[in-house]
């Protein structure tokens, strides 16, 4: 017998991984594609048996509820993420410039992306309550207001406060991340940069910042794998509501699927809801492998 | 203005900057953590009473079922629900991991690339649309509401990332260590277990500890697929105490602070070697 | 204790065959330099021998045992890594012992032989210290006590040198010449540095693009190289080597200048017949400034672009039929660049490579 059966090894410790994936992500997710195309509800079991093709989706489709969701999530995604990238860069370069408690602020900077998203949600939801919030509060003791604002209820407030909630919760990806590319970065390049006649904007923007790259898509990308945990704040905030004003794709899904019992409709928005974080996943991480590529890294 | 005051400004800038980006990080949790300490009314009161003037423990006692609560809320059942939970599901995502990440990181083989893309793709998935198939598959295998359930969702969850982290802490030791080990005597296995493990152990440790808060603080999925105390985790609890119109908020925070602990311990205690890990493995492919 | 020997070993990757078919006889207590630039499969046909990669064709014994399916811990043999690869979470004393104690030797006798490795060494004072706390040349050292505890039957060398600064460089490859004295082992060390493969080989391997180019002692591949290649890799300042053409009993260069076919080389070439002249600096000497003055010469007056003072000897750049070349002036006084300078080559030392196979035209 060959000793180093190389050729098998590897996916044999690598099953494991697999089959878990297989049993809880990859079949259930090709039933719910099944389940998609049926007008499946929970309270009659037997519809799961009619096969419909894309009349879900058909529905969907003309169905201004789910689009406006489907906006709102997307520009969710877009303002939340731009604004974590941008005050993340920002820390990870204030951070870098002080010497003192550099260690400890860095450590400081891990507890926000560790805290349970329902979590950050309660503290934001309790933050911007209209009656006892400390925002409120605060705002009345300094006399900058009389009456008590609704954050949660007014239309853009609110969803402006839920995007404060998860730009605070996820911005330390960004600036730990930055960070950490930052005091890897040689200086070399610095040097030689600012003897050739750069000023300080100039090395920033054709030294530092391309360097910083890869370390702006390992953050994308771990992003990317949790979006959607941005459900849980939503959902603890204002449950969507109220009356559908901060109703994003995720809590739309578990209020067609759950509450209305519409299983065949709710898997069917689940399933675009899916490709959304793959597709989003999948194009960050393509750049990450590039911007590897060309940082000379292996493979 | 002089170059030396220019130096100045900017640093006493630097400082306020800092200063401030530590109150926007800190004052929310605090508040939270000091909101546990005092009693509802104080809470409640109009103006708002800023420095806590009776601290208290009657909020822990409360939501434990001790004292006169209005709420009996079972957190000692969610408590230990979440750390039978959070715990197994963590070994179990480690021990595949760390077989996982040691394949990546040690061998060639064909599918590589998309084989890592797509367990990483896998994770991609959003929890409460991952919930709807896995909630009617679960119902006919009686996996609704029990703690088993949970444990097989959460290793999958783990499972992806952990993998990304082991992979990375394993190619940061030469490959020379294993082939030297090797030469002097070991099998493969034994090389594994004497050189390399316990040159990766610290980054194992802190790819666990990113396991384990991932599990301790999901919602989505722990939200749909629990019902009762058997198997209901704090997260999923902690919504218990919204009430159709009011909110227990003293209960809350109390819970709240409960939640945080491990995870402020666990964070502090892992935080630097989870910082090479993610870069590590990030960078260097 | 061990000899090893190589049979038309190959080593493919996928479709690309890096290791073409190598022969070699290594002696029981041999030590065999394998030397060439990088990617000539040096590297590649050692770990093959260690058991690192597995073997794509032919066959390998060490010691009489076909190795070709055994696994590294199975070979008896011994290696020195490039980058030592020392365990981190040791000690020097457990790095030394760590080989015994997976054999499973005695506690008392893991001690003994760990100290007396130490001890030749030279480790004894670092003995509790980690790898991180040692030196470069400590480093280096423990790595090679790591192989001579366990008395392994050979001893592997992957470029042990390559990571030490010039000066430590020297003082350790003295130190393993030594070594070998002490310690009577097969040892096959790979190198891309021909002065190590020199100074420390009872026999030097030269490879080139998964070929074997020569196999002799230092003195034969110095004095004998078969062919072009190794004329050229082996010796340093290279040898000149300038294309001639053979007519009338001379070799004729591009300019027409002349000098006659040594006379142990006559027999072995044709008029007509395009050939390469070699002549190593050594051998290309101003009047009166050589060290083989006496034996066949030729006189060549050439112009010094350029004169670098050695110490003992100066190299002169100069340009003989079009080509850079270099001579060398023993015992040196000033020379000017311009200055033009009578050239003896000492034809009984000079070399002539047939131009189309590059081959030794002594050898056809």
């Amino acid at each position: 017998m060959r000793w180093r059966a190389e050729k098998h090894t590897p996916f044999l410790l690598l099953s494991p991984a697999i089959l878990t994936i297989l049993f809880v992500v990859a079949i259930p997710l090709a039933f719910s594609l099944y389940t998609s195309m049926t007008p499946y509800k929970l309270t009659k079991p037997d519809t799961i048996n009619t096969f419909v093709g894309l009349r879900n989706y058909v529905r969907l489709f003309s169905d201004d509820k789910f689009w406006w969701a489907f906006g709102r999530t997307i520009l969710f995604l877009a303002v939340a993420l731009n604004l974590e990238f941008i005050l993340g860069l920002g820390i990870a370069l204030l951070i870098n410039r002080i010497t003192w408690g550099q260690r400890t602020l860095r450590t400081m900077m891990m507890f926000p992306m560790m805290f349970s998203p329902i979590l950050v949600g309660f503290q934001f939801k309790y933050i911007f309550n209209d009656n006892i919030g400390i925002l409120n509060n605060a705002l009345q003791a300094l006399g900058i207001t009389d009456g008590s604002i609704a954050w949660l209820v007014d239309k853009p407030l609110g969803m402006i406060s839920i995007i404060t909630a998860e730009v605070w919760m996820s911005t330390s990806v960004f600036a730990i991340l930055l960070l950490a590319g930052l005091f890897a970065m040689p200086r070399d390049p610095l040097e030689a940069a600012k003897v050739d006649g750069c000023n300080p904007w100039q090395v920033f923007r054709h030294i530092t910042l391309p360097f910083l790259m890869p370390f702006a898509f390992i953050a994308m990308t771990i992003r990317s794998l949790d979006v959607a945990r941005a459900y849980d704040i939503v959902d603890v905030m204002t449950g969507g509501g109220p009356a559908g004003r901060t109703e994003v794709l995720w809590t739309l899904i578990a209020r067609v699927g759950y509450d209305n019992s519409k299983m065949g409709e709710a898997n069917a928005m689940a399933y675009v809801s899916t490709l959304l974080s793959v597709a989003f996943t999948y194009y960050f991480f393509t750049k990450l492998v590039a911007a590897r590529r060309y940082m000379g890294g292996a493979e | 203005m002089s170059g030396a005051l220019k130096k100045r400004l900017s640093k006493i800038a630097t400082w306020i900057a800092t200063f401030l980006l530590m109150i926007v990080m800190g004052v929310p949790g605090l508040w939270v953590v000091l909101s546990a300490f005092r009693p509802n009314r104080e809470i409640m009161a109009k103006p708002a009473i800023w420095i806590p003037e009776n601290p208290t423990f009657s909020n822990f006692a409360a939501i434990f079922g001790f004292g006169d609560a209005q709420v009996a809320i079972p957190v000692l059942s969610y408590f230990t629900n979440s750390m039978i939970i959070a715990s197994t599901s963590t070994v179990i995502a480690l021990m595949i991991g760390m077989s996982g990440g040691y394949a990546f990181a040690r061998f060639r083989f064909r599918f590589k690339n998309s084989l890592f893309l797509g367990l990483m793709l896998s994770r991609a998935v959003p929890g409460i649309a991952l919930s709807l198939p896995v909630f009617m598959i679960w119902s006919k295998l009686g996996l609704i509401d029990a703690k088993l359930g949970m444990i097989i969702v959460y290793v999958a969850l783990n499972v992806p990332f952990t993998i990304w982290l082991i992979d990375g802490f394993f190619r940061q030791i030469p490959k020379e260590m294993n082939e030297a080990a090797q030469v002097d005597g070991c099998t493969r296995w034994q090389a594994f277990w004497r050189i390399e493990f316990p040159l990766a152990r610290s980054g194992i440790a802190a790819a666990g500890v990113f396991a384990f808060l991932t599990s301790w603080n999901e919602y989505a999925l722990a939200s749909q697929l629990t019902r009762s105390t058997d198997s209901k985790t704090l997260p999923v609890g902690l919504m218990d105490f919204t009430a159709q119109f009011t909110i227990d908020w003293a209960g809350m925070c109390a819970m709240a602070v409960i939640i945080i602990v491990p995870a402020l311990i666990l964070t502090f205690l892992v935080q630097k070697h989870l910082i090479a890990g993610l870069t590590f493995g990030g960078v260097k492919g | 204790m061990a000899s090893i020997n190589l049979n038309t070993v190959v080593k493919r990757y996928g479709k690309t065959e890096v290791v073409h078919g190598i022969n070699l006889d290594i002696a029981h207590n041999e030590f065999v330099v394998l030397v060439g630039p990088s990617g000539c499969g040096k590297s590649t046909t050692l770990r093959m021998i260690a058991g690192l990669e597995d073997i794509s064709g032919g066959e390998i014994r060490i010691g009489d045992v076909l190795v070709n399916d055994l696994p590294p811990r199975k070979r008896n043999i011994s290696m020195v890594f490039q980058n030592y690869a020392l365990y981190p979470h040791m000690s020097v004393r457990e790095n030394l012992g760590f080989g015994l104690k997976i054999a499973k030797r005695p506690p008392d006798e893991i001690v003994r032989r760990v100290d007396e490795a130490a001890d030749i060494l030279g480790l004894t004072e670092l003995m509790e210290r980690t790898p991180a706390e040692l030196s470069g040349g400590q480093r280096q050292r423990v790595a090679m006590g790591r192989a001579i505890v366990r008395q392994p039957g050979a001893f592997l060398f992957d470029e042990p040198l390559s990571n030490l600064d010039a000066k430590l460089r020297v003082q350790m490859r003295t130190e393993i010449k030594k070594l070998h004295q002490k310690v009577k082992t097969t040892v096959v060390y790979v190198t891309h540095d021909q002065v190590e493969a020199m100074t420390l080989a009872d026999r030097i391997v030269v490879m080139k693009d998964g070929h074997i180019e020569q196999v002799g002692t230092p003195m034969e591949v110095f004095n004998h190289p078969v062919n072009t290649f190794v004329a050229s890799f082996i010796g340093s300042p290279p040898m000149n080597l300038v294309p001639a053409r053979i007519a009338g009993g001379e070799v004729v260069l591009a300019d027409d200048t002349r000098l006659p076919v040594p006379g142990r080389l006559a027999g072995r070439v044709t008029d007509g017949q395009e050939v390469i002249l070699g002549i190593r600096p050594d051998d290309m000497t101003p009047v009166g400034h050589g060290i083989h003055d006496s034996g066949e010469g030729a006189m060549l007056s050439l112009p010094v672009e350029l004169a670098e003072l050695l110490g003992t000897e100066t190299l002169i750049y100069t340009r003989l039929a079009g080509q850079e070349a270099q001579g060398k002036m023993f015992d040196p006084r000033d020379v000017e660049p311009g200055e033009v300078l009578e050239f003896r080559v000492a034809l009984d030392k000079v070399h002539l490579f047939d131009a189309g196979t590059g081959r030794s035209v002594r050898l056809d």
